[in-house]
């Protein structure tokens, strides 16, 4: 863990070294993420609610599936751009080294400026908990705690998974913007406002449903089951299958010319 | 048991086969030809601890491959090879402590900070105790003259001093097999003899077998005495450079400073020109030896002054492409 944070630290430096690109990278990543605020502001200025569902709802519901994304932009972006990593060849190098391979991608490259979007998530959040009126107990701030945590874990699989892909074709491959981009855009929402399809696809598939619907429905009260509060455990058994994926990919590397 | 030992190792590649034009893309775009492209096919060879190997072979033949095989960054399809007992990709972690890889094309060191802080972080991925790393790392700042560069962000230095720092980067753990691939490409002659006698002290104090790939026979000749060459993906030669040289070195060049004429005819000159000073000849040694030469010059002129020269190493590598049709 220590080489993680430390190279964490090499990449801030890198990103430092170029000090006017990162303050205006900086700032267009807070506009950008405005904007995404701004449909959700804009929408319940017309509606109410959503099926049920207040503006700070969904803002939380939001807040979280951004954090959790914007987390794995920051802290593995090496495993976002895998693709990167294997078409400049560099994956050999991490071959040559004694650590573990996933750990070595994650140190592979970060993206600080992403961190401004990291940063408004929790601002959102924030405001989001500030307005809602919640019967904070032990179970609910653990509930709250596993629902980030989980949402960082199921991108963190949704990006292995595809960096698995990228062994297999060299290049990155824009389908999995759909499982990441797609599916963040539709889990920014509560799940329950979808289709049954979908529903079904966010359960099984890729569980978003157990990172923001329901484990949101007992954390508003809408839902006393207790079993609501841990679904985001299961998220762990989505990590498996990419996890195991990624190694098996690995087994098919060829490597590029030099 | 030597300490790397090779045996009958093959790797193919399923490559698409593409035609050039926007028409051909879109076309295999949906549909893809893959041709096999056989890199490396049934090598064979074991090389015994401290030697310095140079693997030789024109673009393409299928060095590069070899060396990922033998560093465990692929897999061979079949045949295997082993390496001080282990076989690279199924003890990789274990393994590659051992091994120290430099690829001339490619950087290990971070673009944007002083090669210092990679260093570090190599200390901590390598688990080097701090005692040892503080004397390896002066050590090689000193043997490869790296004080003044080795606090400038790297993308600042010259590919001469990149180079000086790659080297130690892939030493800082003190590997007992070190691979050099292409190490002195696009430097100029003081920074390729810098680490051409770095890298024969480090073989000669620390005893580390090298294996150097390079198209710089310079490189070679100056380091190796034992090459091998590969072709199309098999070996066509492995054996000492001495050998190889004599057996492909037949023409020689004599020239003789002389102000008397000189009327001469033998076979074995191959040609015979006339010059300010005196004769150029180049001769085929197969069919006369230099002395013999000489002998019948002196007896019929003066002779003021000689000199003789060979092939150099390059036209025998062309010689020898040749000859083995790669």
């Amino acid at each position: 863990m220590k080489i993680y944070f430390e190279s964490l630290a090499m990449h801030l430096k890198g990103e430092l070294e170029y000090r006017v690109n990162f303050i205006l990278s900086f700032l267009s990543q807070i506009l950008v993420f405005f904007t995404y605020y701004f449909i959700i502001l804009a929408l319940f200025t017309k509606f109410d609610h959503i099926k049920g569902f207040t503006l700070y709802e969904v803002l939380l519901c939001f807040s979280i599936i951004q954090f959790g994304f914007s987390f794995n932009e920051v802290f593995a972006r090496g495993i976002d751009h895998f693709d990167n990593l294997i078409i400049r060849g560099e994956f050999d190098r991490l071959l040559l080294r004694p650590r573990n391979i996933i750990l070595q991608v994650l140190c592979s490259d970060s993206d600080f400026v992403k961190s401004s979007r990291l940063i408004q998530a929790i601002i959102v959040l924030i405001i989001a908990l500030c307005h809602l009126s919640i019967e904070w107990s032990l179970l609910r701030v653990l509930t709250l705690l596993l629902m980030l945590v989980s949402s960082c874990a199921i991108f963190f699989g949704i990006f292995l998974a595809a960096a698995a892909y990228c062994f297999f074709t060299v290049q990155g491959l824009e389908v999995r913007n759909v499982f990441t981009d797609g599916g963040k855009h539709m889990a920014q929402y509560p799940i329950g406002i979808f289709k049954k399809g979908f529903v079904w696809f966010f359960i099984f598939v890729i569980p978003y449903a157990f990172v923001n619907y329901y484990p949101l429905l007992y954390f508003i009260g809408k839902k006393e089951t207790i079993y609501y509060a841990f679904s985001p455990l299961l998220v762990g058994l989505f990590l498996i299958p990419c996890i195991l994926l990624f190694y098996w990919g690995m087994k098919r590397y060829t490597s590029v010319g030099s | 048991m030597s300490f790397i030992e090779v045996k009958q190792i093959s790797k193919t590649f399923r490559v698409a086969k593409k035609k050039s034009g926007l028409k051909e893309s879109i076309k295999s775009f949906f549909k893809r030809e893959m041709i096999e492209v056989k890199a490396v096919e049934d090598i064979s060879f074991s090389i015994e601890k401290g030697e310095i190997v140079g693997y030789i072979g024109p673009n393409g033949a299928g060095k590069s491959t070899t060396i990922k095989i033998l560093s465990g960054i692929l897999l061979p399809d079949s045949g295997e090879c082993k390496v001080d007992s282990m076989t690279p990709r199924k003890n990789r972690v274990k393994y590659v402590k051992k091994i120290g890889v430099v690829f001339g094309q490619r950087s290990q060191l971070w673009w944007d900070i002083p090669a210092e802080d990679t260093f570090d972080l190599l200390k901590d991925m390598y688990e080097i105790p701090e005692e040892e790393y503080i004397a390896t790392k002066k050590d090689l700042i000193e043997k490869l003259n790296l004080q003044d560069i080795i606090n400038i962000p790297v993308r600042q230095l010259s590919l001469g001093q990149r180079m000086r720092c790659e080297i130690a980067a892939s030493l800082l753990h003190n590997p007992e097999l070190l691979f050099l691939d292409e190490p002195t490409i696009g430097l100029d002659a003081v920074s390729k003899q810098v680490v051409r006698d770095f890298i024969k002290k480090l073989n000669k104090e620390k005893k580390t077998t090298v294996i150097l790939t390079s198209h710089d026979m310079a490189d070679i000749t100056s380091l190796a005495k034992r090459v091998i060459l590969i072709g199309k993906g098999h070996v066509l030669y492995d054996g000492s450079l001495k050998k190889l040289q004599n057996q492909y070195e037949t023409e020689k060049y004599v020239s003789i400073k002389t102000n008397d004429k000189l009327d001469i005819r033998k076979k074995g000159i191959k040609q015979k020109t006339k010059t300010k000073e005196g004769y150029d000849f180049i001769i085929d040694s197969k069919e006369i030896s230099i002395s013999e030469l000489l002998n019948i010059i002196s007896k019929k002129i003066k002779i003021d002054d000689i000199e003789i020269d060979h092939e150099d190493i390059d036209s025998i590598i062309v010689k020898l492409y040749e000859d083995y049709k790669i």
